[in-house]
């Protein structure tokens, strides 16, 4: 963490609005990001994320300076993305993008896009169907580059209980994905 | 030469391995190369999951909603941090993990009938384009197999975790809970099929989930201390050792 973010970091904590402004404006894409990927739901990542920096808000004056602030802030995106996932009453309740199938019966053939559209949408299905813990310690290793060590802090986990959890979700994903390598 | 799995591989995709010799031995290996190619290949596609863009004021929009909601005073929390975050764990027993529990209720009551020596398969079960015809034209044994062995690993993975950590998260009260309910569905399978191995197996288990949920609730040092040592003193081992006796056969134990 550089030196001026950790500045910003205790300004915020100081309660200086302005410097919490900062830090929002910074990692505003980035729990956008997680948030999307952990319920696939556009509309509850927007609620996620401006809960996620309301609870920052609050609770910024305990954060330690030994951990990164990005990693902080994602331990509360994940836990407040999972509370999100347990109060839905319809877990699988997100709308994969489809391919145009009417135009592929026209033309009948498959356009680069309809492909590609159709990988999106298959591998937005694998991902849902792993188990909230898969998909979080697949996503922050994945997507957000977090270490083993570092899933662990975020997922309260051991060490190798978040590494057995990246484990089985890329199992998972492997065979969900394979066909569409070889398509 | 310690074989190389695919755990090994993906620790080296994510430049995790601790062995540094890893690399090249692969890159050595023509059968190692293939698996690490088609692995790289298949977690590739993975990177086609993109999220909706948001626009470059997206951060002040943000800002703007949770503005209001900021109160001006210090920012000391009114509680501490870890105890919201533990809240965030509730309701121990979620609608979600309802939803899954019935559709593991489900399964276990159509595994249990459709292996069941004694009964007979619902009329329904013959009927064209019904799932039960689909249930019917699969191995129930094998099936109920790979699903208990499935329910083993999330076993194995939470008593590792509960022995290795000082103090229960709010999240394993949860899953204790949900794998009592699902381990008591597939003994019932088990039964229903016969298979009184497994039956017995998962039996033995559950006293050990009652524990471990009701421990998770009560967050007892002394309770706490007496599981670990219950699950280190060969719990632990027993359930792995059983779970690879079930991949291995793949058929009834």
């Amino acid at each position: 963490m550089s030196q001026s973010e950790q500045k910003i970091i205790r300004k915020a904590a100081a309660g200086d609005r302005t410097a919490f402004r900062e830090l929002v404006l910074e990692h505003s894409h980035s729990m956008f990001r997680l948030a999307w990927r952990m319920t696939s739901d556009e509309s509850a990542a927007e609620d996620i994320v401006q809960e996620v920096f309301i609870k920052a808000w609050r609770n910024i004056g305990k954060f330690k300076m030994e951990s990164g602030f990005r990693t902080w802030l994602h331990r509360i995106a994940v836990n407040t993305a999972m509370d999100y996932l347990r109060k839905q009453t319809s877990r699988r309740r997100y709308e994969a993008a489809e391919p145009d199938w009417e135009r592929v019966q026209e033309h009948g053939e498959v356009g680069r896009e309809d492909v590609r559209i159709d990988i999106r949408a298959q591998t937005q299905e694998a991902m849902m169907n792993l188990s909230d813990i898969e998909r979080s310690a697949l996503l922050l290793r994945h997507y957000e580059g977090h270490s083993i060590q570092e899933i662990a802090q975020i997922l309260e986990l051991t060490t190798s209980g978040s590494k057995q959890a990246v484990f089985r979700a890329v199992k998972k994903m492997r065979i969900a994905l394979r066909p569409l390598v070889t398509a | 030469m310690k074989y190389v799995t695919d755990d090994d591989l993906t620790l080296l995709y994510y430049g995790e391995h601790d062995d540094p010799g890893l690399a090249a031995r692969v890159a050595g290996s023509e059968e190692l190369s293939a698996r690490f190619d088609a692995l790289s290949a298949e977690l590739k596609l993975a990177d086609e999951y993109l999220p909706p863009g948001r626009g470059d004021d997206y951060g002040s929009h943000v800002w703007q909603r949770i503005a209001p909601e900021l109160s001006a005073e210090n920012t000391e929390s009114k509680l501490n941090w870890k105890s919201w975050l533990s809240a965030l764990g509730q309701p121990r027993f979620s609608l979600a993990g309802v939803f899954s529990l019935a559709i593991v209720a489900v399964l276990a009551f159509m595994l249990g009938r459709s292996g069941d020596p004694g009964g007979e398969l619902s009329p329904l079960a013959n009927t064209p384009g019904n799932s039960l015809t689909l249930l019917g034209e699969v191995d129930p044994t094998r099936l109920l197999t790979q699903k208990v062995s499935g329910h083993l690993e999330n076993v194995n993975l939470v008593l590792t975790q509960f022995v290795n950590t000082p103090e229960v998260s709010a999240n394993a009260a949860e899953f204790a809970t949900d794998m009592l309910v699902t381990n008591r569905l597939y003994r019932r399978a088990a039964a229903a099929q016969g298979n009184q191995k497994l039956e017995m197996f998962l039996a033995g288990l559950e006293p050990l989930l009652i524990e471990l949920a009701y421990d998770a609730q009560s967050r007892s040092p002394a309770s706490h201390e007496r599981i670990q040592r219950e699950i280190s003193d060969g719990l632990l081992f027993r359930v792995r050792v059983f779970n690879q006796q079930l991949a291995k056969t793949g058929q009834t134990i």
